[in-house]
């Protein structure tokens, strides 16, 4: 990752501590050991890695988190949280940078926009959790 | 005979019905039988990580309420409900977890669940069907029931990801786990380990990123096939639609890609146990895996 700038103005103090509030995980207990990331299973479909995403938060590089589609491509698997080795919910954080997107802007996922014939096809169970997920 | 309180889940009812029919079959046979409680509702399938959101977990909290009224007319029921679903066992177990640990967030939804007269105490277990076959019927018992033990299906167990995650709803080591491993033996069949067991199958994305659940399927299935496996076995709902129905995508555009049949674990046991082979509900399938059970001589009817 190449240098970045380090940013603290009120609007990301702000976004920091809003999502510590949600997570209720502390975001500067990560070391950036990359154990999150080496074990993420989507890391390859990722823009930014889980850890790269987490470092990007703690210098307060608010647009760039928001940019990813780290947080969007995570499904929550718990596999990065039950090996980080400071035991911080790492998905939880991933949920944090879903839930402030979701509450200014409740729909990722259109449901309006879903074909019929997809609705019909798709099992309750997938319906039911990517709505829970992705829309606010 | 033991009785538990049973939540089905939605998905029981609709795409997996095999699942639910040969767990009921399997379990009258085992002598815990699963009966379904009154009036339950959805438990949201995935566990809200956020700290500051209730609503999201009055539903599961309801189900544990409902279930703990359930167990009062059953025979010699433990205080447990019983999932089959690996995602409402991870809800449910992670909410209980989270009410037992916090007075005030039980109080706020007792608050929720007053005006329909109900309300928790803390007081049930939520278990996966596949820890009472585990901990409470015991691989011996299940083994004794076998009478056409599965000769010749190299089975694969894939976990996915709610089955082992997170620490507060596992329901084995979330790196070593060997439920599914010893029931396949208890069956008869030929166990094949895959390094991909708990990679995840790309799980909700299948609603508006099916590329994702696809790339994970095609290295979860290649995983499996090349040592050996013709078969996977799975507990979840998702993972099965998933792998099941994303294989019959894969195969039409890649050649060289062989897919392979997903059975639920109960289907198996159905199997093996000489349940009536239409309570597995074959036709739901997309990977039909009747031909594979043929050629085994597994369908039914005895081998001549």
């Amino acid at each position: 990752m190449s240098y970045q700038y380090i940013k603290f103005g009120k609007e990301e103090k702000d976004f920091i501590a809003k999502l510590e509030k949600i997570s209720g995980e502390n975001i500067y207990s990560c070391y950036q050991c990359g154990k999150c990331s080496a074990g993420c299973v989507f890391s390859d479909k990722m823009d930014r890695t889980v850890n790269q995403l987490i470092h990007l938060i703690q210098i307060g590089q608010k647009d760039k988190v928001l940019e990813a589609n780290t947080h969007w491509v995570c499904s929550s698997c718990l596999t990065c949280s039950v090996r980080c080795p400071r035991e911080i919910d790492v998905a939880a954080l991933m949920e944090a940078i879903r839930e402030y997107c979701l509450r200014e802007e409740p729909e990722k996922v259109k449901i309006s926009e879903i074909p019929q014939e997809a609705l019909e096809k798709l099992p309750n169970i997938a319906l039911v959790s990517n709505f829970r997920k992705k829309t606010g | 005979m033991v009785q538990y309180s049973y939540f089905p889940g939605c998905n029981l009812k609709t795409n997996a019905k095999g699942f639910e029919e040969t767990a009921i079959a399997v379990s009258k046979k085992l002598e815990s039988e699963l009966v379904e409680m009154p009036n339950w509702n959805c438990c949201g399938t995935v566990h809200t990580m956020t700290s500051d959101n209730i609503m999201k977990r009055i539903a599961p909290i309801r189900v544990l309420s409902r279930s703990r009224k359930h167990i009062e007319d059953l025979e010699e029921s433990p205080n447990q409900v019983v999932t089959l679903c690996s995602m409402c066992n991870s809800t449910l177990k992670i909410v209980n977890k989270e009410v037992s640990d916090n007075e005030d967030t039980l109080v706020k939804i007792n608050y929720q669940l007053e005006e329909d007269e109900e309300t928790y105490e803390k007081d049930m277990e939520v278990k996966h069907f596949l820890e009472v076959l585990r901990d409470s019927v015991g691989y011996g018992e299940i083994s004794k029931k076998v009478v056409k033990p599965l000769k010749g299906l190299k089975v694969s167990p894939y976990y996915g990801c709610m089955l082992l995650h997170p620490e507060e709803a596992k329901i084995d080591d979330e790196e070593m786990p060997d439920v599914l491993e010893s029931l396949v033996e208890s069956l008869g069949a030929e166990l094949i380990m895959s390094p991909l067991f708990k990679y995840c199958c790309g799980s909700y994305h299948i609603v508006d990123q099916e590329d994702i659940v696809s790339s994970q399927v095609t290295k979860i299935v290649e995983a499996a096939t090349k040592r050996g496996a013709n078969s996977l076995v799975v507990a979840c709902p998702l993972c099965a639609y998933n792998i099941d129905q994303q294989q019959k995508a894969i195969s039409k555009v890649s050649s060289s890609f062989r897919p392979i049949p997903v059975f639920y674990f109960t289907q198996l046991m159905a199997i093996a146990m000489g349940e009536p082979i239409k309570i597995n509900h074959f036709n739901d399938h997309f990977i039909n895996p009747e031909p594979l059970l043929k050629d085994l001589g597994l369908t039914g009817r005895k081998k001549t």
